[in-house]
C-alpha cells in the first residue's frame, strides 16, 4: 500500500470523496479512479462498465471494479449521457493498477456542466484523504 | 473500537441481506460504526456479480425439489453455496476508519480462518492465486466482500459441519473442480457455536474491537433512529 505522498494526484483533474476523476476534455468528460482507489483495491481482475447511451445523475453508481474477491462500486462524480466506455478494460482490467490515468473508464456528456466546477481540487482530495 | 454483535443465529439469506445493506447505509452516515454479524443460513446458492449460473450444474426444478433458493448479490467472486453448519461472518465497517485497504483486510479475513482452524487442530493454508483458506488442495473456507461508498460488507464462510453435496452440484467462484472440505471431514467435531467463538474472538483481535453483544431488536431500533433522522 502506498503511503499518501507516493499517490500520483494529477492537478489538472477534478475528484470525489469516492475517489473518482474527472477531466473535462472539449465537450465530454472523461472519468476513472484515482491512485488513491487502484492501490486500495490490490489487483484489479474485472471492470463492469455501463453501456454507451446510459444516462446517471451525480453520483449514482454506474460500475463496480473487482479486486480478488471484492467488488466496489463506482460512482458518476457529474450527471450526464455515456457516450463512451473504455472496453479495452474488459480484457485488460489490470491496466487501471499499471495506470489509472491515462486509462479512463468512461466518458460523458455532462448534462449540468457546474458540477464539474465543484469537485475536488487534488489539493483538497489530498487533505481528505489525510483526514 | 466497540463494535456492536450480533448473532442472527439462522436467518434466510435475503432478510440478513436487507439487514447488510441497511447497516451499510448507518456506516455511511457515522463512520465509526462497525457490526459484526454472525449467521447461517438455510440452503441456498448465491451468484456473485459477474454471474455464474454456467457453474450451476443442476437443473431449476432439482433446486426446488431440494428446497434450495438461488440469489442473485453482488458481492466479489461467483457462485457459492450456504446451508446450515456453515458459519458466516459479515462485518460491516467503513474500511478507512479503520486504516485497512481492501487488499489487506481480505487476507485479513483470511487469517481470522486460519487462526480459527488451527484452535480446532485443523492445519489450513492460503493459495496465492485463489483466495479463501485451504486444506490441501480442498477449500474449507472462502470470502467474498464488496464495498459501497467505502464501507465492507459480505464477508466469510467457513464449513463446519456442512453438508459438502451441495457444492458438487457447482463449480464454486468459478473454479472447476474445486473440492470443498468442513471441519467435520478433516475429522474434527466442535460445537458450531464454539467455532463461532473462536472466529469472533480472532477477527475483535485482529481488528482491535471490543465486541459488545447486541439484540437484532437493538440494531433494528437504531436503524429505525437513524431514517428518522
Amino acid at each position: 500500500m502506498k503511503e499518501l505522498q507516493e499517490l500520483h494526484l494529477p492537478e489538472n483533474l477534478g475528484y470525489t470523496e469516492d475517489h473518482e476523476w474527472a477531466q473535462l476534455t472539449g465537450d465530454t468528460i472523461r472519468v476513472g479512479v484515482s491512485d488513491y482507489a487502484q492501490d486500495q483495491l490490490g489487483d484489479i481482475v474485472f471492470v463492469e462498465l455501463p453501456a454507451v447511451g446510459d444516462s446517471f445523475n451525480r453520483g449514482d453508481e454506474f460500475g463496480t471494479l473487482e479486486s480478488v474477491k471484492a467488488v466496489s462500486e463506482l460512482y458518476l462524480p457529474v450527471s450526464g449521457q455515456v457516450v463512451a466506455v473504455n472496453q479495452e478494460l474488459e480484457d485488460a482490467p489490470e491496466l487501471l493498477n499499471e495506470d489509472p490515468y491515462s486509462n479512463w473508464i468512461l466518458e460523458i456528456k455532462p448534462a449540468a456542466a457546474e458540477e464539474y466546477d465543484q469537485l475536488l481540487t487534488a489539493a483538497a482530495y489530498l487533505e481528505l484523504l489525510q483526514g | 473500537m466497540e463494535a456492536a454483535w450480533c448473532d442472527l443465529e439462522q436467518m434466510e439469506y435475503d432478510r440478513a441481506y436487507s439487514l447488510q445493506t441497511r447497516l451499510v447505509e448507518l456506516c455511511r452516515r457515522r463512520r465509526q460504526s462497525v457490526f459484526i454479524l454472525n449467521v447461517e443460513h438455510p440452503r441456498v446458492f448465491t451468484l456473485g456479480r459477474r454471474g455464474g449460473r454456467e457453474h450451476l450444474m443442476v437443473s431449476p426444478e432439482r433446486l426446488e425439489a431440494e428446497g434450495i433458493q438461488l440469489v442473485q448479490i453482488e458481492r466479489g467472486g461467483e457462485i457459492t453455496y450456504h446451508g446450515p453448519g456453515q458459519l458466516v461472518l459479515y462485518p460491516i465497517f467503513h474500511l478507512r476508519s479503520l486504516g485497512l485497504s481492501v487488499s489487506a483486510y481480505v487476507e485479513l479475513l483470511e487469517e481470522v480462518m486460519l487462526r480459527t482452524a488451527a484452535d480446532h487442530g485443523i492445519r489450513a493454508c492460503r493459495d496465492p492465486r485463489n483466495h479463501g483458506v485451504w486444506v490441501g488442495d480442498d477449500k474449507l473456507g472462502s470470502i467474498g466482500i464488496a464495498i459501497r461508498h467505502g464501507v465492507t460488507f459480505h464477508g466469510l464462510a467457513l464449513n463446519v459441519n456442512t453438508e459438502l453435496t451441495p457444492f458438487g452440484w457447482i463449480n464454486p467462484c468459478g473454479l472447476t473442480n474445486t473440492r470443498m472440505t468442513s471441519f467435520a471431514c478433516q475429522g474434527q467435531a466442535p460445537e458450531p457455536r464454539e467455532v463461532q467463538q473462536r472466529l469472533n474472538h480472532h477477527l475483535a483481535a485482529l481488528l482491535n474491537l471490543t465486541l459488545t453483544p447486541t439484540p437484532l431488536t437493538t440494531l433494528e431500533a437504531a436503524l429505525e433512529a437513524a431514517r428518522k433522522d
